[in-house]
């Protein structure tokens, strides 16, 4: 007697935003990337449709980053120190579909760099490579208020991927996106009611919600990965019960998450019985990755070319439908 | 060892106290009432105080502002004293006289009371006037068994018992009136006792007390118990506010001070004898004329009111020590009425929820019909009781005290020159004020600050979070705590400051009127109901002479229902003390209420706190709760973006605002 599949019918959907601006959009790049759409519970393909696959988007940095792990700073090697270098590396061996770009030098304690600073580094970043490019701030309100808005400017028409807008400083970047045509990074405390709040407070500045990636924060595997999980989880039953200011996709910074942790950084020397490092570390990344998989994150930041393998190798086996 | 003199100005009143004694102390000693909201810990910056000459010790001042120390002032319970001092006590450092919430205007109760709709009065105290057969030889029945056949006979009261002092007077007053006798009887579940005789026939009313024993003020109302009429009210607030204002920071202080317990219980009823002894000379009656007081108030309130430890209240897992307290003697007490006067407390559910919740539920009769009925008392907690003729469910949500003007920069309690209502012109962004008493304003209540969070957020000032949006005006600017917006200018204030509302003040209303919310849904989800399912709310709580309704729903306090649902009920405290007081039955129904309300412990479970952060956004994380608001929504999203843009051009392609979300 063949088995008669339960089917959930949902009334709402992802909502599908494109990054980048190719030139006949007003842009530059080479491509564009589609994210969301999704109409099911991550990879129940039966259900609903999926009709985009998660995407990498590698890490970059405007500054050569000396805390972070050997075992990364070695992939790269000396193009770390020119973020336009790394960025081309990311792209052509390290598997990035997208460049995620942190001008942590504009940081009054790791380097002051100036907006003009910031604009001439990201335009050479975008000159380098033809995927689509977030554009993060330092993380300091004061500063990233002055920087966004003229990167937002001296881009305008890439759609490029703006952030991190929060509700305390949300204004100054939604307004720089709208104005030069971006998307932004809507990021809220692994909450779900303030993740909601915030795509409420941004939409009602006008900007239309296709417009809008949601960063609701993560923690790596062993550092709050649950916690990320079911907020992913309650965010994906929401906007399938049709809540539309949740039904965004998402992002998340795995790799920055997973490289935090204690596991991922200590020598065999230590932990004889917890193996290589360098191993063990990727591994870290790519099971937080996969983990995150399962909540239906759209967009994961990672550092490790590796583990980004290892993803985009689960990737394509999730978007096979299993033959039932 | 030695003594110095403190002579407070301008009272110009002295008192010696030891070398070392605190400041606030000594003012408490020579009678002068300093506020103190934290118990004189140093962490409300509210006991400033200006040194005129002599020599003290002071701590650092951490928390006095800047401006009060630019004008010299210092915090009188950080100062030791060290020899002879004259120190100035400014006005703002004074408990002024309070306006206290009376309650409503009534002045026959039973009237326009919901319980004595369908019910008739029978007073816990009666008086009866009785004439005896005088014994003779044949019938040398004493005079106690005459007494006691005459009420049996004559009004049907059985088994009645006697106060000792009456058969003390007993003898002499039969004789005396020749047989004829007037007595006070107080019945108890049925039990009638004889608390008063008195020779011949009086036709002098019977009197009876009500009180509602708040954390900051305390009531007593006077009424004629024959006939429900209110003869008099009198209000103050509870001189256990000394000792911080709260019933937290009391109850910490009866934990760090070995007679602690026995100041606050003497506090309050130094208050209330106040009371009672102003009302009843202004009326012209005798303390032994009164046979009967009861009283409500919160959990914590009760307890100390009655010299019962606090302190397990304040512990997990919050259990009280009683909830329905015996019938006490006047005596017991101390207080200034009839020695032998019954002092009825009103139940208490948990101990979050009082017996001034208890009655709340009685005088307005939740349970008199099957209609979903939702009762709100906004105080210095937020108390909840859900229900109808079948079951009530009730809780208590940490409010905090920001709607009774507390934690509020420039918040007052609901007396004269209080901010009560108030407009901002959309495109000016100027503020028309209105005040209790039309005087100028000194700072806002909890009613006024409901309209300013209403309107601040519709005129733009603030987004749905709270936060203060950056606008070129000269009325928004920074101030100590983030952006401020400025209410009144000094010029116009009836102080010397400028009156503002503080994005920390928002943060407090938010957190105060999210939690009041989140309460609500928590209860309406255990029994599986909606807000849309709600027939009546009931508001109590002292914000005044009235609450705007309207802007209570706009800001997501209460729930979007039809107007006409809502009443504001005042001080249902006192109408529930004055219903048990004129109700034999109302007494028993209170401890049938008080047993029947199922307590829903908030912090038990994640419920309330994801309902919490929902509700800490205006109106709503979830704004399909609140429909009516739609329309509105749209038309401020549009002057929020305007101004966000400015003179920059509006990109083409840009989508109008979604006002509305869905959520399951």
């Amino acid at each position: 007697m063949p088995v008669q599949i339960l089917k959930e019918r949902n009334s709402g959907k992802i909502t599908s935003v494109t990054l980048g601006a190719t030139a006949e959009q007003g842009g530059t790049r080479a491509c564009t990337i589609t994210v969301g759409g999704e109409s099911s519970l991550p990879w129940l393909h039966f259900e609903g449709e999926t009709p985009n696959k998660p995407v990498v988007a590698v890490e970059v940095l405007d500054r050569y980053p000396e805390e972070w792990n050997d075992a990364v700073k070695a992939t790269y090697g000396d193009a770390m120190k020119d973020a336009a270098a790394w960025a081309k590396a990311a792209v052509e061996c390290g598997g990035a579909d997208l460049i995620y770009l942190r001008l942590q030098s504009a940081d009054p304690e790791l380097g002051a760099s100036t907006p003009e600073q910031c604009v001439a580094t990201v335009k050479k970043v975008l000159a380098a490579v033809g995927v689509p490019v977030a554009v993060i701030g330092c993380g300091i309100d004061e500063v990233d208020n002055k920087v966004i808005p003229a990167v937002a400017e001296a881009c305008a028409g890439e759609n490029l991927l703006l952030g991190l807008a929060t509700t305390e400083n949300y204004n100054t970047i939604v307004a720089a996106a709208m104005v030069h045509k971006h998307t932004v990074i809507a990021q809220s405390p692994l909450d779900i009611n303030m993740c909601k709040q915030l795509n409420i407070l941004i939409t009602e500045m006008g900007i239309p919600a296709d417009r809008i990636i949601v960063d609701p924060s993560i923690g790596g595997l062993g550092y709050g990965l649950e916690y990320a999980y079911s907020v992913g989880e309650r965010a994906r039953i929401g906007s399938l019960q049709g809540d539309k200011m949740l039904a965004l996709p998402t992002i998340g910074t795995v790799g920055f998450e997973a490289w935090k942790a204690k596991e991922a950084n200590v020598g065999a020397d230590e932990f004889p019985g917890w193996g290589d490092q360098a191993e063990r570390g990727i591994l870290w990344e790519a099971v937080t990755a996969a983990s995150l998989l399962q909540s239906g994150l759209d967009i994961l930041v990672m550092r490790h070319p590796e583990a980004i393998a290892l993803v985009k190798k689960n990737v394509a086996d999730l978007m096979t439908p299993s033959s039932l | 060892m030695e003594k110095h003199l403190i002579t407070f100005m301008p009272d110009q009143v002295s008192v010696a106290v030891r070398e070392g004694t605190n400041l606030l102390a000594a003012a408490k000693q020579a009678g002068i009432d300093m506020s103190s909201p934290c118990g004189g810990r140093g962490t409300c910056g509210k006991c400033a105080v200006k040194v005129l000459s002599g020599s003290y010790d002071s701590r650092e001042d951490a928390h006095l502002t800047e401006d009060l120390k630019e004008q010299g002032l210092v915090l009188a319970c950080k100062i030791k004293v060290r020899g002879p001092m004259t120190v100035e006590v400014p006005a703002q450092s004074r408990l002024t006289e309070h306006k206290v919430l009376l309650g409503s205007k009534r002045t026959r109760f039973t009237k326009a009371n919901d319980y004595f709709a369908t019910r008739k009065m029978n007073p816990i105290c009666h008086r009866y006037c009785l004439s005896l057969d005088p014994p003779d030889l044949v019938d040398n029945q004493s005079d106690w068994d005459r007494l006691q056949n005459a009420l049996r006979k004559q009004h049907g009261l059985k088994d009645a018992t006697i106060a000792i002092s009456c058969l003390q007077a007993l003898p002499a007053a039969v004789r005396m009136g020749n047989w004829d006798i007037t007595v006070t009887v107080g019945t108890l579940l049925g039990v009638p006792k004889v608390l008063t005789v008195e020779p011949g026939h009086t036709t002098r009313p019977t009197y009876g007390l009500a009180v509602d024993i708040g954390t900051t003020t305390v009531v007593v109302a006077l009424l004629d118990t024959a006939t429900g009429r209110i003869l008099d009210k009198a209000g103050t607030y509870n001189k256990q506010s000394v000792y911080g204002s709260d019933v937290i920071s009391r109850i910490m202080y009866t934990d760090d001070h070995p007679e602690g317990l026995a100041q606050l219980q003497k506090a309050v009823v130094d208050t209330l004898n106040e009371l009672i002894d102003g009302l009843l000379a202004k009326n012209g009656i005798n303390p032994r004329e009164i046979p009967v007081l009861v009283h409500g108030g919160n959990t914590v309130m009760t307890h100390l009111f009655l010299g019962i430890p606090a302190t397990w209240l304040r512990l997990e897992p919050y259990a009280p020590a009683v909830t329905a307290p015996p019938v006490l003697r006047a005596k017991e007490l101390e207080l200034h009425i009839n020695p032998d006067a019954l002092v009825v407390t009103i139940p208490s559910v948990a101990a979050y929820v009082g017996g001034d919740i208890t009655a709340g539920v009685l005088a307005n009769q939740i349970t008199r019909s099957e209609e979903l009925t939702l009762f709100i008392d906004i105080g210095t907690n937020g108390e909840l009781v859900l229900g109808n003729n079948d079951w009530l469910v009730t809780c208590a949500c940490s409010a905090g005290p920001a709607f009774e003007g507390s934690g509020i920069a420039c918040g007052m309690r609901a007396m004269e020159g209080a901010i009560d209502s108030l407009e901002i012109d959309r495109k000016t962004l100027e503020a028309h004020c209105g005040t209790i008493g039309k005087i100028k304003p000194r700072g806002i209540c909890g009613s006024g600050l409901i309209c300013a969070l209403s309107e601040m957020k519709y005129a733009g000032i603030i987004d749905r979070a709270g936060k203060m949006l950056p606008k070129q005006h000269p009325r928004i600017r920074p101030g100590s705590e983030g952006l401020e917006y400025v209410l009144v200018w000094a010029d116009e204030s009836g102080g010397k400051q400028d009156i503002v509302i503080t994005e920390g003040d928002i943060k407090n209303l938010l957190r105060a009127k999210g939690a009041i919310l989140a309460g609500i849904r928590t209860m309406l989800n255990l029994v599986q109901l909606e807000m849309q399912d709600i027939a009546r709310v009931y508001i109590a709580g002292g914000f005044g002479n009235y609450l705007n309704i309207s802007d209570s729903v706009r800001i997501g306090l209460l729930p979007d229902l039809p107007r006409e649902k809502f009443e504001y009920v005042g001080n249902s405290c006192i109408q529930g003390a004055m219903t048990v007081l004129l109700s034999q039955e109302g007494l028993a129904e209170s401890l049938d209420l008080a047993n029947r309300m199922t307590y829903l412990e908030l912090s038990n479970g994640n419920q309330f706190m994801d309902e919490f952060i929902s509700a800490l956004f205006i109106p709503h994380t979830d704004l399909n709760l609140f429909p009516s608001l739609q329309t509105e929504c749209l038309g401020s999203a549009q002057a929020t973006r305007g101004e966000q843009e400015g003179d920059a051009e509006r990109p083409t392609g840009a989508g109008g605002p979604l006002p509305s979300s869905q959520e399951s």
